[in-house]
C-alpha cells in the first residue's frame, strides 16, 4: 500500500471534518475521494500532502510515517483547484521550480521542463505567463509542476471544478491516459460521480467526514454499501420500500408478476431517447422510471393509464431508511 | 484494505465556525512576533504610555489647570473648530472631487488625480512655504491671509484633501451601474437615485475618510510654523502649544495636553474601526 | 449607463478643478517658479550652501535608514497579521494606525519622555552605556519611523489577503521551505505593494517635521534636517534659499510618488 491513513481524526472548532478514518490507498493506481461538498475529502487529502495536521491518527507514505513531516519533506505532488500557478513566473519557470528547490543542474531541469511540457502539451506556451493561458492549460501545467519533482504520490483537489464542462470532460480522459503513462499513485478528490466512475480505479466515499464505502467503481454502483452511496452514485427511486435505479423498474400494462406495485401513471416527459415516467402508486407514493422511447412505445404507454411496477431481474436494490 | 462502513443517522447538522483567539504561530513566526512587538513597544506604546504616565503623575488639579488656561483653551477651540469645519467642507469636495474621478472623463484629469496625492507627498513645512506663495503677503489674487484664522484653515484643508477622496474613490468604482439603471428602470429621477442608491453606500467610506481627516486635522503642525504665524488667542493651535510647553521646559504641561490629544485620537480610532467593519461586513 | 445632466456634470468639474487649482496646483507651481526666478543661480547656490549639504545630507541618512526599519518591519507585521492567528492580533491591527493620528509634536514628546539622558526611563539606561538618543541621530531615525510605521503595512495587508495563500502551499508542496517560500513566491507577487509603500514611507520620512524637531535640538550643520532648514532660513529672510530646498523636497518626494503610481501595473491578473 502507498498511502495507509490510521485512525485519523480532525476538528475545525467544533466542526468535525474528519471522524476515525482509515483508509489504505494501493501503490500506482488513481484512487478518488468521492463525495459531497463540505464532507471532508479535501482536508483528507491536504492532511496526505501536510497542508493541514490531523489532530489524532497517522499517515505512512510508501511505508514511511510522515504524520509529522512538513509539506516540503513529503515529497508529494499536489495539485489545486484553483490551479495556484506562480502569477509572476513563466510556464517553463513554474514547472522548474520544485527542480531549482532541490538544486538540480541546469541543464537536467532544462531537459526535464522540456519533457513535462512536451508530456502536458503546453512546449509552445513555454515561455508565456501563466495569465496568458486558459485554465484547462493553466491546470495542466500545475500538473506539470507536480509531475517535475517525480513524487511518490500526485494529489490533486477538485481538478477540474473551475473548468468549464467540455474541458473538463477532456481533461478528465486526458488524466487517465497520462496516469497510464506515467503510472504514480494519484489520488484526486471530487464530487463529480460521473468524474469518479469514468477516471478512478478505486473510489472512496466520503461524507459527513466519514468513510461510507471504498471500491471500484463497478462494486461501488453495483453493490452500494448503504442508501448514501446508492444515492450519490446515480438516479434512485423508491419502489416498495427499496431504493432503486429508475431505469431497473420493469413496467407491464397487465399484472403478470406477484408482488408488482399496482398504479397510475401521472406523468410522462420525452427527453430525446428516453422517456421518464411517474407512475403514482396505489398507496400514494411517486415511483420514477425511465426507459427508451423505442420501449415505452412498444408498451403503449400514456398518462393516465394503469401500469404494474417490479423490479428487474439482476437490479441493485437498498431498503430505504425513513428519512429518505 | 479497511473501510468504515456506517450508517446515516440523524448525524446533527455541522457548521464550520471560525476558530478565535488559537495561535497558528510556528517557531519562526514566534520569534518574528515577538521582535517586532518589541519594536513596536519600545517605539509606540512605551513613548505614548509615558505621556499619560507624566500626566497622571501631575495630578488631576494640574491637568485640569493647565487645560482650562485661558490660552490654551483658546487653542483647544481654535483647532477642533477648524478641523471640524475643514472636515465638512472634505465631506463635500472630497465626495466632489471623488465622483468627477471616477465618473467625469475630460483631458487632464490625470493631472487632477496626481494632485490631489501631491498634498500628502509635500513635506508639512514646504506645505506651508506652498501655500504662502499664494495666500501669502504680495498674494497674486489680493488675498493676504497669513498670520489670521484663514491660514489655519487653509492649511488643514491643504493637508487633508487626499483623505475622504481616496477612500470614497474605490468605493465609487466598485458601485455597479445596473443598481442605478434598474433604480432608473423603476422610474427614479437623478436626485433620487443619488440619495436613495448611491449615497447610502459611500456613507460608511465618507464617514472613514472623514475620521481621518478630522485626526490630521487637529494634530497638523509643520504646515502652520511659517503660514499661521502662531500668534496666542488667535492663530495658535493645540500642536504648536505643545511645543512651546516643550521648549518653554515645561514638559508636565506639554504631557498633560499631548494627553487629550491622544485621547481624541483614540477616540477617532475607535470610530474608523467601527465603520471600516460596518463596511466589511456589508461588502 | 445612467449619466447626470450635462450642466450637472459641468458644474461639478468647474468646481473641482477650480477647488485643487486654488488649493494645490497654482501654490505649487508658485514655489517652482520662485525657484527659477534666476534661473538655475539661486539652486547652485542653495547647493553650495554647507549647511544645506549638511542638511540634506542627513536627512537621507535619517530617512533612508528609518525606511528601511520600517520596510523590514512591515511586511514581517503584515505576513504576520494576515497568514497567522495568534491571541491580541486585533489589538495590534488597531493599534499599527495610531501613529497616524498622532500630532508629530506628540511623537516628539512621547520619545523625549522616555530617551532623554536625565530622567528618561530607558535613556538615562542608553546614555550611560554610551547611547544617545535624543538630540542625536538614533532619536530622528525613531521619531521618522514612528510617523511614517503604518505606511507599508497599509499597502501590503490588502494584497497579501488578496492573492490568498494557494501559491504559498504549492511552493510548499512542492519542497520550498519558509524562506524559499517568501523569497520566491510571497515577495514577488506583493513587490508592487511594497515598492508603493516604501515610496509613500520615503516621501514621509524625508518630509517629517515636527517630531524630528522636537527630538533633534535643531543644531545647525549637525542635527538640522532639510525641513529644519527651510524653516530656519525663512525665518532669517533667506527666502530663497528656502524657497530652493523646498523645491529640492518637494521635487524627490512628488516624483517618487508620480513615478511610482505611473510605474505601478493595474490592478490586473497578472
Amino acid at each position: 500500500m502507498s498511502i495507509d491513513i490510521t485512525g485519523v481524526n480532525k476538528l475545525f472548532g467544533d466542526f468535525v471534518a474528519l471522524e476515525d478514518v482509515n483508509v489504505s490507498i494501493p501503490t500506482g493506481q488513481l484512487t478518488a475521494l468521492l463525495g459531497p461538498s463540505g464532507g471532508g475529502k479535501s482536508t483528507l487529502l491536504r492532511i496526505i500532502a501536510g497542508l493541514d495536521t490531523a489532530d489524532t491518527g497517522t499517515i505512512s507514505i510508501e511505508g514511511t510515517d510522515a504524520t509529522k513531516l512538513p509539506p516540503q519533506k513529503r515529497n508529494v505532488g499536489f495539485v489545486f483547484q484553483h490551479y495556484a500557478v506562480f502569477k509572476h513566473m513563466t510556464v517553463a519557470k513554474n514547472v522548474a521550480f520544485g527542480l531549482e528547490i532541490r538544486k538540480k543542474s541546469k541543464k537536467e531541469i532544462a531537459h526535464r521542463v522540456d519533457e513535462l511540457l512536451k508530456l502536458v502539451h503546453l512546449s509552445q506556451f513555454a515561455h508565456r505567463l501563466p495569465s496568458q493561458l486558459s485554465g484547462g492549460q493553466r491546470q495542466r501545467m500545475a500538473l506539470a509542476r507536480a509531475l517535475a519533482v517525480e513524487p511518490t504520490v500526485l494529489l490533486l483537489d477538485e481538478p477540474f471544478g473551475a473548468l468549464d464542462a467540455k474541458v473538463r470532460k477532456e481533461l478528465r480522459e486526458w488524466l487517465r491516459r497520462l496516469h497510464d503513462e506515467v503510472n504514480v499513485t494519484t489520488v484526486f478528490v471530487t464530487h463529480d460521480q460521473e468524474e469518479a466512475l469514468e477516471v478512478a480505479d478505486e473510489i472512496v466515499v466520503i461524507n459527513d467526514g466519514r468513510v461510507e464505502q471504498i471500491g471500484s467503481p463497478d462494486e461501488l454502483y453495483d453493490e452500494p454499501a448503504n442508501d448514501f452511496v446508492m444515492g450519490f452514485l446515480g438516479e434512485v427511486t423508491s419502489l416498495n420500500g427499496n431504493l432503486i435505479r429508475p431505469h431497473d423498474v420493469d413496467v407491464t400494462t397487465a399484472p403478470t408478476l406477484a408482488g408488482a406495485v399496482q398504479g397510475e401513471i401521472s406523468r410522462m416527459l420525452r427527453i430525446g431517447f428516453e422517456v421518464r415516467v411517474t407512475v403514482l402508486t396505489d398507496d400514494g407514493q411517486e415511483v420514477q422510471v425511465t426507459m427508451t422511447r423505442t420501449h415505452a412505445r412498444a408498451l403503449g404507454l400514456e398518462e393516465g393509464q394503469h401500469v404494474w411496477l417490479t423490479a428487474a431481474t439482476g437490479a441493485t436494490t437498498v431498503p430505504t431508511m425513513a428519512a429518505v | 484494505m479497511t473501510s468504515a462502513l456506517a450508517t446515516p443517522v440523524d448525524r446533527p447538522a455541522r457548521t464550520r465556525r471560525p476558530v478565535v483567539g488559537t495561535s497558528t504561530l510556528t517557531r519562526g513566526s514566534g520569534l518574528a512576533l515577538g521582535i517586532a512587538m518589541t519594536w513596536f513597544s519600545l517605539l509606540v506604546l512605551i513613548p505614548l504610555a509615558a505621556i499619560v504616565a507624566t500626566t497622571a503623575a501631575g495630578g488631576w488639579e494640574q491637568f485640569w489647570r493647565i487645560v482650562t488656561n485661558d490660552q490654551t483653551l483658546a487653542a483647544l477651540r481654535l483647532t477642533v473648530g477648524s478641523a471640524l469645519g475643514v472636515t465638512a467642507l472634505n465631506v463635500f469636495m472630497g465626495t466632489a472631487i471623488a465622483w468627477v474621478l471616477v465618473r467625469d472623463r475630460f483631458w487632464g484629469k490625470r493631472i487632477l488625480d496626481v494632485a490631489i496625492d501631491i498634498p500628502f507627498a509635500l513635506p508639512t513645512i514646504v506645505a506651508g512655504l506652498v501655500l504662502l506663495a499664494l495666500y501669502g503677503k504680495g498674494s497674486p489674487l489680493g488675498l493676504e491671509w497669513a498670520n489670521t484664522e484663514m491660514s489655519v484653515r487653509l492649511a488643514l484643508a491643504f493637508v487633508t484633501l487626499p483623505f475622504i477622496v481616496r477612500t470614497v474613490q474605490p468605493v465609487l468604482e466598485e458601485l455597479e451601474h445596473d443598481v442605478e439603471e434598474a433604480a432608473a428602470s423603476l422610474g427614479a429621477g437623478r436626485m433620487t437615485i443619488f440619495r436613495r442608491i448611491i449615497l447610502p453606500s459611500l456613507v460608511p467610506a465618507i464617514a472613514a475618510g472623514a475620521a481621518l481627516s478630522f485626526a490630521r486635522a487637529i494634530s497638523e503642525y509643520g504646515s502652520l510654523v511659517l503660514l499661521s504665524g502662531n500668534l496666542p488667542f488667535k492663530t495658535e493651535v493645540v500642536s504648536v502649544r505643545v511645543l512651546s510647553f516643550i521648549e518653554g521646559g515645561n514638559t508636565a504641561a506639554a504631557a498633560a495636553l499631548a494627553t487629550v490629544m491622544l485621547i481624541v485620537a483614540l477616540v477617532v480610532i475607535v470610530a474608523v474601526d467601527v465603520i471600516s467593519r460596518r463596511v466589511a461586513r456589508r461588502g | 449607463m445612467v449619466r447626470e445632466p450635462t450642466a450637472v456634470r459641468w458644474l461639478l468639474r468647474i468646481v473641482v478643478c477650480a477647488y485643487v487649482f486654488l488649493l494645490v496646483l497654482w501654490p505649487v507651481s508658485l514655489v517652482v517658479a520662485h525657484t527659477f526666478e534666476n534661473g538655475l543661480a539661486s539652486l547652485q547656490e542653495t547647493l553650495a550652501d554647507p549647511e544645506v549639504q549638511n542638511a540634506l545630507l542627513l536627512t537621507a541618512q535619517v530617512a533612508g535608514i528609518a525606511v528601511v526599519i520600517n520596510l523590514v518591519f512591515g511586511v514581517t507585521t503584515s505576513i504576520l497579521l494576515v497568514r497567522y492567528e495568534f491571541p491580541g492580533k486585533r489589538a495590534l491591527s488597531a493599534m499599527i494606525d495610531v501613529p497616524l493620528s498622532v500630532s508629530p509634536v506628540v511623537v516628539g514628546l512621547a520619545l523625549v519622555l522616555v530617551y532623554n539622558g536625565q530622567d528618561g526611563w530607558l535613556g538615562r539606561a542608553a546614555e550611560s552605556a554610551g547611547y544617545y538618543v535624543i538630540y542625536d541621530t538614533p532619536g530622528m531615525i525613531m521619531a521618522t519611523c514612528f510617523v511614517a510605521l503604518p505606511l507599508v503595512i497599509r499597502e501590503v495587508v490588502p494584497v497579501l489577503t488578496e492573492v490568498g495563500d494557494d501559491q504559498e502551499q504549492a511552493a510548499r508542496s512542492l519542497g520550498a521551505n519558509g524562506p524559499q517560500t517568501f523569497w520566491r513566491i510571497t515577495l514577488p507577487s506583493i513587490k508592487w505593494a511594497v515598492v508603493y509603500g516604501v515610496v509613500l514611507s520615503l516621501a514621509r520620512s524625508l518630509g517629517e517635521y515636527g517630531a524630528v524637531r522636537v527630538v533633534s535640538g535643531n543644531i545647525t550643520g549637525e542635527t538640522q534636517t532639510a525641513t529644519l532648514v527651510v524653516q530656519e532660513k525663512y525665518l532669517d529672510f533667506a527666502q530663497d534659499t528656502a524657497y530652493a530646498t523646498s523645491f529640492l523636497l518637494a521635487t524627490a518626494s512628488v516624483l517618487c510618488i508620480v513615478v511610482v503610481s505611473l510605474l505601478r501595473p493595474k490592478e490586473s491578473s497578472t
